[in-house]
């Protein structure tokens, strides 16, 4: 079933009627055995959750592989190429509904989660903390106050702190993941950049932050 | 519409250490999610074959590093490649 190349699978996929049908069914039950494999890390295969989910990541992996045939540049296995498709599909299911199911956590078990606000509360050194800790601190915060948009602040909190997905924090800001990438980018740049100007490393504020 | 956050003191110690551990993986040119996309497929039949994609692909590498939703679907596809060989 599996003997197709790139070439006939192209072929076969554009040919409407039984033969395009013939190459479909081939190509679910690639991606209906290949998905589980990539999604076990994920969900347990005996979750009930588990055989819908796949059953409807293929279905939506098929049309989109019509969709999106053209680009399909002939680089990879064709069979790769479409699993491809069918993790981006999966993933981006699957963390939007982890996502979803933990912050409804939070908001159900309060106290076991402190609220982001008081995780925030004390930005100033615990008393065991070291002067040298302390002041790099204050130092690397008025540098970000200073550097960061106020964009680039709300995707550092939105991912780093409420720990969202990069598709939930884009949609949450208006614009998609790889703008979104390219934000941080550009914040890590200004950054590395700041430090250097201020003849500092990565690694000297961090062994700072070690000290105690 | 959300409240933008402001105000850096704000940002808890740890997510400050987390970002300046990123800058050592921070590169002038990086690729971004959708390059990295465009070529994982190939990234990891490379990878599958043995081959040195630390060498032949640096920059997919290097963004694997930083971003952790690229690398998860990474591994996953590494995964369906190593599980269904049927050698
Ligand atoms: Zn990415």
């Amino acid at each position: 079933m599996n003997a197709r190349t790139n070439e006939s699978w192209l072929e076969d996929l554009r040919t409407p009627g039984p033969v395009r049908d013939a190459a479909l069914d081939d190509l679910h039950a690639i991606v209906s055995k290949g998905l589980p494999y990539a999604l076990s890390r994920w969900l347990s295969p005996d979750d009930p959750l588990f055989t819908p989910l796949v059953e409807e990541v293929s279905q939506e992996t098929l049309l989109r592989v019509l969709d999106q045939l053209d680009t399909f540049e002939g680089r990879s296995m064709f069979t790769t190429w479409v699993h491809k498709i069918a993790i981006r599909i999966a993933l981006t299911e699957l963390r939007r509904k982890r996502w979803q199911d933990s912050s409804l956590d939070e908001l159900v078990d309060n106290e076991e989660n402190p609220a982001p606000e008081r995780l925030m509360a004390d930005p100033q050194a615990g008393p065991e903390t070291s002067t040298e800790r302390a002041d790099m601190l204050t130092r690397i915060r008025r540098i970000l106050d200073e550097e960061l948009t106020e964009k680039q602040r709300q995707a550092l909190v939105l991912l780093g702190l409420q720990d969202l997905p990069m598709e939930e924090a884009a949609r949450i800001m208006k614009t998609n993941r790889n703008a979104l990438y390219k934000l941080l980018h550009d914040a890590r740049l200004r950054l590395k950049r700041r430090l250097a100007a201020e003849d500092l490393n990565a690694q000297e504020v961090l062994s700072a932050f070690e000290s105690r | 519409m959300t409240q933008p956050q402001n105000d850096t003191d704000r940002l808890p110690d740890e997510l400050i250490e987390n970002l300046i551990r990123s800058l050592e993986h921070t590169k002038e040119e990086e690729c971004t999610c959708d390059e990295v996309y465009a070529v994982v497929d190939q990234y990891v039949e490379a990878e599958f074959r043995g081959e040195d994609v630390q060498r032949l692909m640096p920059l997919i590498k290097q963004h694997m590093e930083l971003c952790h939703n690229c690398c998860e679907e990474y591994e996953a596809l590494l995964d369906i490649l190593e599980k269904n060989d049927p050698a």
